[in-house]
């Protein structure tokens, strides 16, 4: 008995002494505004102990200043923009919650997407909050605060009734983009025809002005679009991708404590729903935010939940391979700026997947030159026989043929090439690599084809004038090739300078694939530049080839 | 028939003439581009010196070479933004600007031509750079198209938005079919007025060279001129 009640009052000051040791710690609900507080309480302390200029501490000198310098955009509707009444957005109010939280005033500092780092670095802001995606290649560049603020997506907007629903209806299509947009890649890959631009607003502008059909980009920024009755009522939102998520930063010196202070209070406003209901209140989309919500009231809501991979969403990988002689490329670089002074930038030559793309591209060129280049004498010789000693079929045929190549611009005859190519066997790299070839031999050709017929009825009327006796077809063709060879050799230039408007069906030719090496590089002006040297000096080269082998057409005819 | 026009927006025609309107213009702004440049090259071309021959070829030969559409791109990504970030060239300006080396060439080539002949006392073939310039011309009204890769709100673009809003692959390609009409007629109308030109400058020279030969034998005996408006 007496051991019975040993063990029975054993067992109730165990379990009082477990009930009051977990009085002590504070509740899981609870853990986050402790661990805050405790922080907080530290760094008060550190600097009632004396405040210098240069404290190495960042938090601690947030706090001797009394002030938080934030780093902001100033022309980003509905997350930062200017209005009547100052600068007003999602991203201002959550700087102000911030800088409530720490017991300090806000300094509002414009920022833009190119100094939005550096000035973290210079330290003329304290953190960034600045639409910025946390990327693995900005890891290294600022301190990101976990768990994200926000998290975007890329969209692409399209007119209301268009059928669109994936990435494979966008083949062939031209899309509206910014360059530098890390997602241009993903829709280059898809086949997409990227038009480039600047700045986020002019893809708005030439949606409005119906000079883009179809547009990409975070879906953040077109919430203000969407905002408008009118956009609204012509657009949509046709699917998204490649999700990034927002962080705010701080510089990567001295900011261990305040990176720390961040990320709890991001929690906690997570918890509390404060990035929910501000988010809301701006009418931006809010899907990102309801799940982290759910997750920080929920299961991560505690202190270690801050290390927890399962709680914090991942940076997006944006780092791109180089290529194994990116070194000499810089090398040549530098060498143009010092030799030259001019700034060359040959980020095609540097990154894995946009050597890639150019050297596919250069390749497809060359079968494009290759291909039209056999084509339209081919094409031009089969007109040319029909027109010339053909039956009445099929010199009506023939000419119907003419008529309709003369009568119809070259971009329009190869998006219909592209159409029934489409509708037939559908668009592929050979297909329409084919349907391009063919398209550019049948408009030339037809010329061609006329050139030796009028030079064969030409040749037939001079015979006719000296009284001499017919001349055998197989010869009179042979001599009218060679009288039209000088038409022939300017329809065949005429082809090859053609070419490239084979990028306007998708065809993936040097064209294209160097639109799409800029949209992702952020690099034009080298680019183009190339691209124009490279066409031109194809021409240049072969035009002599092509008088050449005129020349020889010509002997060969006046030696028999 | 009557459900494919039922299917295409009201005034589409018009807008779509609208458009082709902006072809034409585009390629007047280039075809005077190019005779700005064009004609100094082929006044070089023709010059009896060789140096001003041998500077005004390669010039020539480059912007005969250039391929139009990669020349337009070219000016529309890297001058996109001007200085300070404003826009330097208007898409219009952009593609009129890609056609004048096309048209600075064919000037330069036809222009040079005709100084030759008239130098050499034969007008009429001189005055054929008329209809050639003509002939340019609605050759650049068709190549003006490719505008439409740029977003440029002419024939092309109308087309082919219309064509992708049409439900079935046979009423696009009717909305296509349409648009062949429309730029077959111009160019056909085009070519007719190049050989009407073609005719009228022939017509005219034979006319003057008809004129001075019964001048020639209405010499008065002391040389002097009898003018046939007295």
């Amino acid at each position: 008995m007496k051991a019975r009640l040993a063990a029975l009052a054993t067992a109730l000051l165990l379990a009082a002494a477990a009930w009051s040791a977990a009085l002590a710690q504070p509740a899981p609900s609870a853990a986050l505004d402790a661990a805050f507080a405790a922080e907080l309480a530290t760094a008060r302390r550190a600097a009632g102990a004396g405040c210098k200029e240069d404290a190495v501490d960042r938090l601690v000198r947030i706090l001797c200043r009394g002030k938080l310098r934030v780093g902001v955009r100033t022309n980003y509707p509905l997350f930062a923009g200017e209005t009547a009444q100052g600068l007003a957005g999602y991203e201002i109010d959550i700087a102000r919650a911030i800088a409530a939280a720490l017991g300090v005033d806000l300094v509002l500092v414009p920022v833009t997407p190119a100094n939005r780092i550096a000035m973290l670095g210079e330290d003329r802001i304290d953190l960034t909050i600045a639409t910025m995606g946390h990327t693995s290649l900005r890891d290294g560049q600022a301190r990101f605060i976990r768990p994200h603020y926000y998290q975007s997506q890329t969209v692409v907007v399209g007119p209301r009734g268009r059928a669109l629903t994936d990435f494979d209806d966008l083949a062939g299509q031209t899309i509206c983009v910014t360059v530098g947009n890390a997602s241009n890649a993903e829709l280059s890959g898809h086949n997409a025809r990227l038009m480039l631009f600047d700045s986020p607003a002019k893809l708005v502008e030439r949606l409005s002005a119906q000079a883009c059909q179809l547009a990409a980009q975070d879906d953040s920024f077109f919430a203000a679009a969407f905002a408008d009755p009118a956009f609204a009522a012509r657009y949509e939102t046709k699917f998204g991708f490649a999700p990034v998520p927002w962080g705010m930063a701080v510089g990567r010196e001295g900011t261990e404590h305040l990176a720390q202070l961040l990320s709890i209070l991001s929690a906690r406003f997570h918890r509390d729903g404060i990035f929910l209901n501000t988010a809301a209140t701006h009418g931006i989309a809010t899907g990102f935010l309801e799940r982290q919500r759910s997750a920080w009231s929920g299961r991560c809501n505690s202190a270690t939940a801050l290390q927890d991979g399962t709680c914090l969403a991942a940076p997006l990988v944006t780092a791109v391979p180089a290529t194994p002689w990116a070194g000499q490329v810089d090398a040549i670089e530098a060498w143009i700026e010092q030799r030259l002074g001019l700034r060359a930038t040959l980020a095609m030559f540097k990154m894995a997947p946009a050597w890639d793309l150019v050297r596919n591209g250069a390749i497809n060129s060359g079968l494009l030159i290759l291909g039209v280049s056999l084509a339209t004498p081919c094409i031009a010789v089969l007109i040319g026989l029909a027109l010339g000693f053909g039956g009445l079929p099929l010199r009506w045929l023939a000419q119907g043929v003419c008529v309709l190549m003369q009568s119809c611009p070259v971009v329009l005859t190869l998006v219909i090439a592209a159409a029934l190519c489409n509708h037939l066997v559908g668009i592929t790299t050979l297909s329409g690599l084919i349907t391009a070839i063919i398209a550019l031999g049948l408009i030339n050709g037809s010329y061609a084809g006329r050139a030796i017929a009028d030079a064969v009825a030409s040749l037939r009327a001079d015979a006719a004038k000296r009284d001499e006796a017919p001349v055998p077809p197989h010869r009179l063709f042979r001599e009218g090739l060679a009288r039209a060879e000088t038409q022939i050799g300017a329809f065949i230039i005429n082809a090859i300078k053609g070419t490239p408007i084979a990028s306007f069906i998708g065809v993936p030719e040097l064209l294209n694939a160097l639109t799409d090496t800029a949209s992702f590089s952020a690099e034009r002006a080298t680019t183009y530049w190339l691209l124009l040297v490279f066409y031109t000096l194809a021409v240049l080269l072969l035009v002599p080839v092509v008088q050449a082998l005129g020349g020889l057409l010509r002997n060969r005819a006046s030696a028999r | 028939m009557t459900a494919f026009f039922d299917a295409l927006p009201p005034g589409f025609l018009l807008h779509l003439l609208g458009g082709v309107s902006i072809n034409f213009w585009i390629a007047a702004i280039g075809l005077l581009l190019g005779l700005a440049v064009g004609l100094p090259l082929a006044i070089c071309l023709a010059s009896g010196s060789r140096w001003l021959r041998w500077a005004a070829s390669p010039v020539t030969a480059l912007m005969r070479a250039a391929p139009t559409f990669v020349t337009m791109y070219f000016l529309f990504q890297v001058l996109q933004a001007g200085p300070g970030g404003g826009t330097a060239l208007s898409p219009v300006m952009t593609v009129a600007w890609a056609l004048m080396p096309y048209a600075a060439a064919y000037i330069a080539d036809s222009g040079a031509d005709a100084l030759r002949h008239w130098r050499a006392g034969s007008f009429s073939a001189a005055l054929l750079f008329l209809p050639n310039l003509v002939r340019a011309y609605f050759v650049m009204v068709m190549s003006s198209g490719i505008s439409a890769a740029i977003g440029v709100q002419e024939g092309i673009s109308i087309i082919l938005r219309q064509a992708n809003a049409m439900g079935s692959f046979p009423q696009q390609l009717g909305v296509y079919l349409l648009g062949i009409l429309v730029f077959g007629s111009i160019m056909q109308v085009g070519l007719l007025g190049v050989g009407a030109l073609r005719r009228f400058a022939i017509a005219l020279m034979l006319n003057r060279a008809n004129r001075r030969a019964a001048a020639q034998s209405d010499l008065d005996f002391d040389g002097s001129r009898i003018d046939p408006t007295e």
